[in-house]
């Protein structure tokens, strides 16, 4: 809006706030990842000192003794398969809505769109008696399936957008170049809206990398949960040692860190993707 | 014979008639020019012989084959599009190979063959650039490499030129028609530009509503429309029509009296149906006057603007009860807005149309 | 042989039907999935919701009992009803802290401050990490005797402030709600600032150039173009926090300690279908009953939300 840099008093007012707000983002972080590298008798007694050392004994502890690196292995799992079979169909989904015109069009758009309307933990009980039926219960297949399930609509929604804006004499042209529809799709459309895919790659990716709620109520064995449900594991098995709990927290925090700082741009543009119009 | 016939095609979008029953032939090595008012379907047109849309009714044949139930590409023909529709993710050198590659060729064919129309179309430095690192005029050539490369039988354009600066459209304009001439090759052509279609074409298609009103070559529509309608649309600036009476006829004559202005005996060189009482419209192009009063027919007007480009001089006049005339003389007229002006045209140079704006001959 | 004119229908037919299956293709996989694992599953609950239920099993059709036990039985309604004022507190609390917070934040980074980059990443970085870690990290930090907010406040001499902060009725609620509100005003803070920088530069400059002070380019120019922004998260945070669930799970727990101060829908919703101390055994039914109860709130209390702030935005263009 006001593209000016301000001068003056009121820069220096502005500054000091979001300074302020910044070191109340940031200090909570990086005091949990200090931490980790603490014994509990330094967070007990130093807690806001600089860690006598780069410790690593919590981590190994976390490496060798507990089940989190296989919690990051099935969170790696279901988030990767989920969101690229969520890109294949969401796409196939989108592409038909978007570039041809055929009756009942606007009720498979409708369709689709309805989804975004359904909380589907409400409807946990019915999918937990389907689940079970389907042997899914404990089973990393079927978390992935409500992932994409649950993810569709919102892909559907934000790909349909970008295709339908790429020209049609594009594909008219591929048309007449002799190449099938399959091909039209694969090797010209697809490829010029790759960054919308990447959006709604993210925009799903984080909430299905950080669910908890699905999880907690599908999976029972140990060496099935993700992440964000074994942490609730590990919480209580070491209860008392804080220093394993904040390693594991920051272990925990920093796949997703790491993707968000090389790639904020498109983290912001895809987390925010829904409500940006 | 890569001829192209139109057997009263129809096309329908929905409930709205946009092409209605149109027959047209196209000869071999023909260059044929749609033109018409936006949105009277030329652009449908094309895209029923290219294939793109389905015909509701009717036949199209290409090279005497039958054609409208095959995919557009086996029709043998390729296509240039009005925004080039080039595959922006594609190098220049894989968009001119595309088609190629999708039917299967050897990868020395299709670099022969894409080579061999770079060097046609002064395209070589730039084969290995996207088409985004391509001017507009470049980008024009790449879709018709494209085009080239595929040896069709007939080449569709759909208003190629209309993204160009005027320079370069008149040396595009220039380039397709030696390229025409050199590749011996059917083509059809879609514009707006008046001075494309009467440069270019060998034959003209005008177009309105999704009927064809006439077909013929330039000149032919220019000299001897055969209605209102093409009369207006043929020639720039627009013919001028003024609204007439008919008050005597007779076999090689018609007596009409043009609205608060004068008396003209139009001569007939076939029999007309008007009878006494018919209203008429009577044309004159505005580059058919001439300043000063002629034997033939005389209108007086006050100018109310005059613009002098130095060769040619058009004036634009009030006649009779503010009716709006234009005039096209050569050279530079000494004449001021507000002077009271004698335009004079020659019986030859005129036109006659009936009630329902059929011409009168 | 030539070809007869029923040779070229058939041939366009066959043309149409290839690109018929093509579609179906296209459509069909996505929409399977949909179905089966959305569409179908909520169906069932409203259906589940009239039956009586034993464990797994279904037994018979009750009609509207489950409803009516949830919703008149004098035991359970309590509960409900205690549930449903704490979410109606979480979201008040939300809309005027963590939005209230994000309003301010992007009017301010709307100035394009030095660090404008920086600061839009920082305020972010809550926002992408789990609500798990974030429940944890902070149940870690709130700890009453060795958790890093007490041990401030003791360092800085205010012994007295050092409360149990999630072990109270008064502060347990929020605490929670500051976490959240940590957590997530990034999220609010870039869909406002969004929606300013879309505001044509035009019409602030010509409201400049009429002379109108700053604060009433703000409330009559700005604040009304954000308007659909402002909707938006209204709408989100009231979705939001109508299934909020993850942050008192974690902090304090599934019976919504202490005294209830903490319980919510969700809670209460996890609880009747999945068995808990409180609620004894899992009881489908009464669970589904909650949750059909939960939706049409949401549903309808969303639309007419929607509707409602859509009416008060003005057009841009
Ligand atoms: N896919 C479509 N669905 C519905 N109507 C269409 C479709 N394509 C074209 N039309 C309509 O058909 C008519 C003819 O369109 P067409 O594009 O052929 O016109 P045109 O002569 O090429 O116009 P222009 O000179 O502006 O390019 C227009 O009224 C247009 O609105
Ligand atoms: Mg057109």
């Amino acid at each position: 809006m006001q593209t000016k840099r301000n001068a003056g008093y009121e820069a220096w007012l502005v500054q000091i706030f979001l300074i302020a707000t910044t070191i109340v983002v940031l200090y909570p972080i990086i005091m949990m990842a200090m931490s980790g590298f603490k014994t509990n008798a330094e967070i007990f007694g130093n807690p806001f000192a600089l860690p006598k050392s780069l410790n690593f004994d919590n981590y190994l502890v976390i490496w060798n003794t507990t089940d989190v690196p296989r919690f990051l292995l099935n969170s790696t799992i279901v988030t990767l398969a989920s969101v690229a079979i969520l890109l294949v169909t969401g796409t196939m989904a989108a592409y038909a809505i978007s570039r041809y015109r055929f009756r009942g069009s606007i009720m498979v758009s409708l369709f689709f769109l309805a989804g975004l309307m359904l909380p589907l933990r409400l409807a946990i009980i019915p999918l937990f008696i389907q689940l079970k039926f389907m042997g899914l219960i404990d089973n990393l297949l079927g978390l992935i399936f409500i992932y994409i399930a649950m993810s569709l609509p919102s892909t559907v929604f934000i790909l349909t957008g970008f295709l339908r804006a790429l020209p049609s004499e594009l594909e008219d042209s591929a048309r007449v170049d002799g190449a099938s529809e399959f091909r039209i799709m694969v090797e010209i459309m697809v490829p010029l809206i790759t960054p919308a895919m990447v959006i709604a790659g993210i925009y799903n990716a984080v909430p299905i990398w950080n669910d908890f709620f699905f999880p907690l109520i599908f999976i029972q064995t140990p060496e099935m949960k993700t992440l964000a449900q074994g942490l609730t594991s590990f919480f209580g098995e070491y209860s008392v040692n804080f220093g394993v709990l904040y390693a594991g927290l920051t272990l925990a925090a920093l796949p997703v860190v790491i993707v968000f700082i090389v790639q904020s741009k498109r983290f912001i543009a895809g987390m925010t993707a829904g409500a940006i119009k | 014979m890569a001829n192209v016939v139109l057997r009263s095609v129809n096309k329908q979008f929905g409930e709205v008639k946009v092409i209605k029953d149109v027959n047209l032939t196209v000869e071999d090595n023909e260059f044929v020019v749609f033109v018409g008012p936006s949105g009277c379907g030329k652009s449908t047109l094309l895209r029923l012989i290219a294939g793109l849309e389905d015909l509701t009714s009717g036949e199209v044949h290409i090279e005497e084959e039958r054609v409208d139930h095959l995919a557009p590409s086996k029709r043998g023909v390729a296509m240039v599009f009005q925004s080039y529709a080039l595959y922006p993710h594609f190098t220049v050198r894989q968009n001119m190979g595309y088609a190629l590659r999708v039917a299967k060729e050897s990868k020395e064919t299709i670099a022969k063959k894409v080579n061999d129309a770079a060097s046609v179309l002064q395209l070589t430095e730039y084969l290995e650039r996207k088409p985004k690192a391509l001017s507009g005029g470049q980008r024009q050539r790449v879709a018709i490499g494209r085009a080239i490369v595929r040896d069709p039988k007939v080449f569709l354009f759909d208003a190629p030129l209309s993204n160009l600066d005027a320079k370069l459209r008149v040396q595009m304009r220039i380039e397709l028609t030696k390229l025409h001439r050199s590749l011996n090759a059917t083509m059809i052509y879609v514009t707006h530009d008046q001075v494309e279609a009467m440069t270019m074409a060998d034959k003209i298609v005008v177009l309105r509503d999704g009927k064809v009103e006439q077909i013929g070559a330039p000149l032919d529509l220019y000299n001897a429309p055969d209605n209102l309608f093409v009369a207006g649309f043929i020639g720039s600036p627009s013919m001028n029509f003024f609204d007439g009476t008919v008050i005597n006829t007779s076999n090689t004559d018609v007596e009409i009296d043009v609205k608060d202005s004068v008396k003209i005996k139009f001569p007939l060189n076939e029999p007309s149906n008007l009878s006494t009482g018919d209203k008429v419209s009577f044309g004159v192009r505005p580059e058919h006057f001439t300043i000063g009063n002629t034997n033939q027919g005389t209108f007086t007007g006050e100018v109310y603007a005059v613009e002098r480009l130095g060769g040619e001089t058009y004036l634009y006049l009030y006649v009779g009860d503010q009716k709006e005339v234009v005039a096209h003389m050569s050279g530079d007229q000494k004449i001021a807005i507000g002077d009271m002006v004698e335009i004079g045209f020659s019986l030859k140079q005129s036109y006659l149309f009936g009630p329902h704006g059929d011409a009168v001959r | 042989m030539s070809m007869t004119n029923a040779d070229y229908e058939k041939a366009k037919r066959n043309r149409t039907l290839k690109l018929k299956l093509w579609l179906l293709f296209l459509i069909l996989p996505p929409a399977a999935i949909l179905i089966v694992f959305v569409f179908v599953p909520m169906g069932s609950a409203v259906w589940y919701s009239v039956f009586d239920w034993d464990g797994l099993v279904r037994k018979e059709f009750i009609g509207l009992a489950n409803f009516q036990d949830i919703l008149f039985n004098p035991l359970k309604n309590k509960v409900l009803f205690n549930a449903f004022m704490n979410n109606v507190k979480v979201f008040v609390s939300l809309m005027l802290v963590q939005n209230g917070i994000a309003l301010v934040i992007a009017l301010l980074l709307a100035r394009n401050p030095k660090g404008y980059r920086f600061y839009q990443v920082v305020f972010f970085l809550p926002v992408i990490l789990s609500t798990v870690i974030i429940g944890f990290q902070w149940k870690l930090f709130l700890n009453p005797v060795f958790g890093l907010v007490n041990k401030f406040l003791h360092n800085i001499g205010l012994h007295d402030w050092a409360l149990p902060w999630l072990g109270l009725p008064e502060t347990a609620l929020n605490s929670m709600l500051l976490v959240n509100s940590w957590h997530w005003f990034g999220f609010p803070t870039l869909v406002f600032l969004a929606a300013i920088h879309r505001i044509p530069k035009d019409f602030i400059e010509a409201a400049r150039l009429d002379g109108a002070s700053e604060w009433r380019i703000a409330r009559e120019i700005i604040w009304p173009l954000m308007a659909p922004a402002i909707t938006i998260i209204t709408v989100l945070t009231f979705i939001g926090s109508f299934n909020w669930f993850e942050i008192p799970y974690i902090m304090n727990g599934l019976e919504g300690s202490p005294a209830g101060s903490t319980d919510m829908l969700g809670l209460m919703f996890y609880r009747t279908a999945f068995g808990s101390v409180s609620a004894g055994g899992s009881n489908f039914g009464s669970g589904s009953a909650l949750a059909v109860l939960m939706f049409i709130f949401i549903f309808v209390f969303s639309i007419i939300a929607t509707k409602y702030l859509t009416s008060r935005e003005v057009e841009m263009n």
